[in-house]
């Protein structure tokens, strides 16, 4: 069994891997051959500014979206475990945002975000045209709408995660707090947020991962603008790797986040893993 | 929905229990690089790679000859119709470029041409086309390369050098400057198709109104905005004084060229050896983008335009003054898609005291790819579309300024632009941007440099300057030690 399994981590995850980290050792130009470099793109990558601030950016925006997401996810979630007429259809509108593919999302709510003709504006100010904001024009409101539009687009994902969790807490627990008199706060604090941490920590996990590689959003509404204020590492990696074709030093981008991401997986697998399977009913 | 959500959280479960940390781990991060890795194989051979910036190669006596040689030995007994593949973008006036191209297949019969259409944008393109010549696609033909690209691609050996095909004699009946953009290294990679370059467009009512003739100068042009904007509160509270390209893209480079040119001031030295950011003429023209067009006459929006966005505000009536490139004539004067027809007015760029007025050049060159398997029909397709007859078609239909310097003298492409009388000194002294294979490095810089003084006032321009000065620098020194 494990075989067919290691074959195709190996082809699918290992070679591409390896093949990426070998050209990263290689210079970009110039020269009839392409010079081995060794770690000398890694040693440019630390020293770079712009590096760092993509990194920083991405940061900033993984933990924001992530735990906004989370706290969305869970009333979604709450909301919609709950019993009442046409919770399917509420269910299905849900996850409409999440189904929507992310470009499209995005140019949506690129043009919901228009100086001149978007909806946010029309909806705050009505017609007075005059107060219109620039929104994607601010550095700091930019970086605020691509975690809004995250946000907006993802929190159903996280939702149906910790929904996933909810099902799984037998009904009778409930049924004996009651009989014990606990209030609807109690029950939730002592046996749903306990139960619901295994779910939590998963949903965490897998948005913690996904935000880190947040990129269509950045290409569609705001090409890293303005001055870099939203310019993520995936994005600057791209830039680096297909406009400026510089393959060494794209390549190394690229391996460091998806060595930093290896290790952040290890860890979240490690800690958060074991905690899940040791919730296991035995 | 409930049996689904149920078999999801044990999948999810199951999936944790049974798998080792480190799979997962793998797994997990496997997710991440579905964009770079996917496609790393065919970077093997990147365009700085052994192969490719072999100039060696593209200094031999020419592939074109070759080519040629080989296809008049072997007399063309083609029945079957051959395929030109074109990859070009989202035009601005697409109708009249279907037209053109059926002329051309009703012209010769046994070529037709397949279009693949790419992005409006020209970075977007750029990341396109470059990726289909690294892998050698050779079903690509022909392309459109922007007046910035020559230089990488030839060095890159992507684009068929063309000095067999385009004869001295020809080129000498183009603007100088259009056939300069598509040489590198004494061989000509691409022919013009038409030229662009940054003018001022002006409302002529708005001006006459207040007594103002056309602004010679950049602050002439701040006092103007400045007046009408006061008189016209009333009337048009939205009215702004000056409406231009300002977003972090290609366009802010080809702005911002403009301002620096006319103060003076350049992004580098005059040999092209070194950046000339931190030059005191460069730095002020900077500062006044900063506080003069950015703070006051242009809405904070600009920072998130491009050319269409901007021109947008200008055919609402709601600017003074706009800073865009020739084919806005023609939308401006059109009542499907301005509110200013016959209001409009165009002159060269305001200059700097002490200095020159100066637009960038832009522009599209028509190019045939280095592994093109049909470069005689390429080549037919381009002498075509570059002829004085379609270019005069391009002229009138879609306004795009014709290369060939004789059209100028055409009474009915006059008729339809009589803006081009008064503006071929500015098409025949655009300046361009850096030629240099390293370009989409140098833009990077210089976009992220004046995308952050622009959007954040607080920096420090001579600071930033100095930041971009050394990053272009090191680039530009790796390319000399070539």
């Amino acid at each position: 069994m494990a075989f067919p399994a290691l074959t195709f981590v190996a082809v699918f995850s290992l070679y591409p891997a390896m093949d990426s980290f070998l050209l990263s050792l290689y210079s970009d130009f110039p020269g009839p051959e392409r010079s081995f470099v060794g770690f000398g793109h890694y040693a440019e990558l630390l020293q770079d500014p712009v590096a760092h601030q993509a990194f920083i950016v991405t940061l900033g925006f993984v933990l924001l979206s992530t735990i906004l997401e989370l706290l969305m996810g869970t009333g979604i979630a709450l909301v919609v475990h709950e019993r009442f007429r046409g919770r399917g259809w509420v269910r299905a509108a849900v996850l409409i945002p999440w189904a929507i593919p992310t470009v499209v999302a995005s140019q949506m709510w690129r043009f919901l975000l228009n100086d001149q003709y978007g909806a946010i504006n029309a909806i705050l100010f009505g017609d007075r045209v005059n107060a219109y904001i620039p929104w994607l024009a601010d550095p700091w409101m930019a970086f605020g709408a691509i975690v809004l539009a995250d946000v907006w687009k993802t929190s159903s994902f996280t939702g149906l995660l910790v929904l996933a969790g909810l099902q799984v807490i037998p009904e009778e627990t409930y049924d004996a707090a009651r009989v014990d008199g606990a209030t609807a706060w109690q029950r939730f604090r002592h046996i749903t947020l306990p139960l619901l941490k295994p779910a939590l920590l998963t949903a965490l996990l897998f948005r913690t991962i996904d935000a880190f590689r947040v990129f269509d959003l950045v290409f569609v509404m705001t090409q890293g603008g303005p001055g870099d204020a939203t310019q993520v590492i995936q994005f600057y990696g791209y830039k680096t790797l297909f406009t400026e074709g510089r393959m060494g030093y794209g390549t190394t981008i690229s391996v460091t986040v998806f060595v930093a991401m290896a290790i952040l997986s290890l860890f979240y697998v490690r800690t958060v893993g074991s905690k899940l399977l040791q919730r296991e009913p035995a | 929905m409930n049996g689904l959500h149920v078999s999801f959280s044990i999948a999810a479960s199951s999936f944790l229990r049974h798998f080792s940390p480190w799979a997962v781990g793998l797994f997990a991060a496997s997710l991440l690089f579905n964009v770079p890795f996917a496609h790393c194989r065919e970077f093997g051979t990147a365009p700085f790679g052994s192969a490719s910036f072999d100039f060696a190669r593209s200094l031999r006596s020419g592939q074109a000859q070759d080519r040629q040689g080989r296809l008049g030995a072997s007399p063309t007994l083609v029945s079957s119709p051959i395929t030109l593949h074109f990859v070009t973008w989202k035009a601005d006036h697409p109708s009249v470029w279907d037209e053109a191209i059926q002329r051309f297949e009703q012209a010769h019969p046994h070529i037709r041409v397949n279009r693949e259409i790419a992005p409006h944008s020209s970075t977007a393109y750029h990341d396109l086309l470059t990726q289909k010549l690294r892998n050698r696609d050779v079903s690509l033909d022909l392309f459109f390369m922007d007046v910035i690209w020559p230089a990488e691609f030839a060095a890159a050996g992507w684009a068929l050098p063309l000095d067999e095909y385009f004869t001295r004699g020809e080129r000498e009946k183009f603007l100088p400057a259009t056939i300069a953009s598509g040489v590198y290294r004494r061989r000509v990679y691409g022919v013009p198709s038409r030229i662009d370059s940054g003018m001022l467009y002006y409302r002529k009512d708005l001006l006459e109104r207040y007594g103002f003739s056309p602004p010679s100068t950049w602050h002439d042009l701040v006092r103007q905005a400045q007046a009408i904007l006061e008189g016209e509160r009333i009337t048009n509270p939205l009215l702004r004084g000056y409406s231009g390209q300002f977003k972090q893209y290609e366009g802010l480079v080809c702005d911002m060229l403009e301002f620096l040119g006319s103060h003076n001031g350049s992004f580098l030295t005059d040999d092209d050896s070194r950046s000339n950011l931190t030059a005191p003429e460069s730095v002020q023209a900077v500062q006044f983008v900063r506080e003069q067009i950015i703070q006051r006459l242009a809405t904070p929006a600009a920072l998130t335009y491009q050319e269409s966005e901007s021109l947008a505000v200008f055919l609402q009536g709601n600017a003074v003054f706009h800073r865009n490139w020739p084919y806005a004539w023609g939308l401006a004067n059109d009542p499907r898609h301005s509110k200013i027809v016959g209001k409009v007015g165009v002159t060269p760029l305001p200059r700097f005291p002490g200095g020159r007025s100066t637009s960038a050049l832009g522009g599209w060159l028509y190019g045939i790819s280095a592994y093109s398997r049909h470069p005689d029909e390429a080549w037919a397709f381009i002498e075509f579309m570059a002829s004085p007859e379609m270019q005069k078609h391009f002229a009138i239909h879609a306004s795009l300024a014709p290369s060939r310097l004789a059209l100028y003298a055409d009474p009915e492409i006059l008729r339809a632009n009589p803006q081009y009388r008064d503006l071929l000194p500015v098409f025949q002294t655009a300046r361009p941007r850096p030629r240099t294979p390293v370009y989409p490095i140098v833009s990077h810089i210089l976009q992220r440099y004046f995308s952050r003084v622009l959007a954040f006032p607080g920096t420090d321009i001579r600071k930033e300057a100095q930041e971009a000065d050394r990053k272009i620098n090191r680039f530009l020194a790796l390319l000399r030690d070539l």
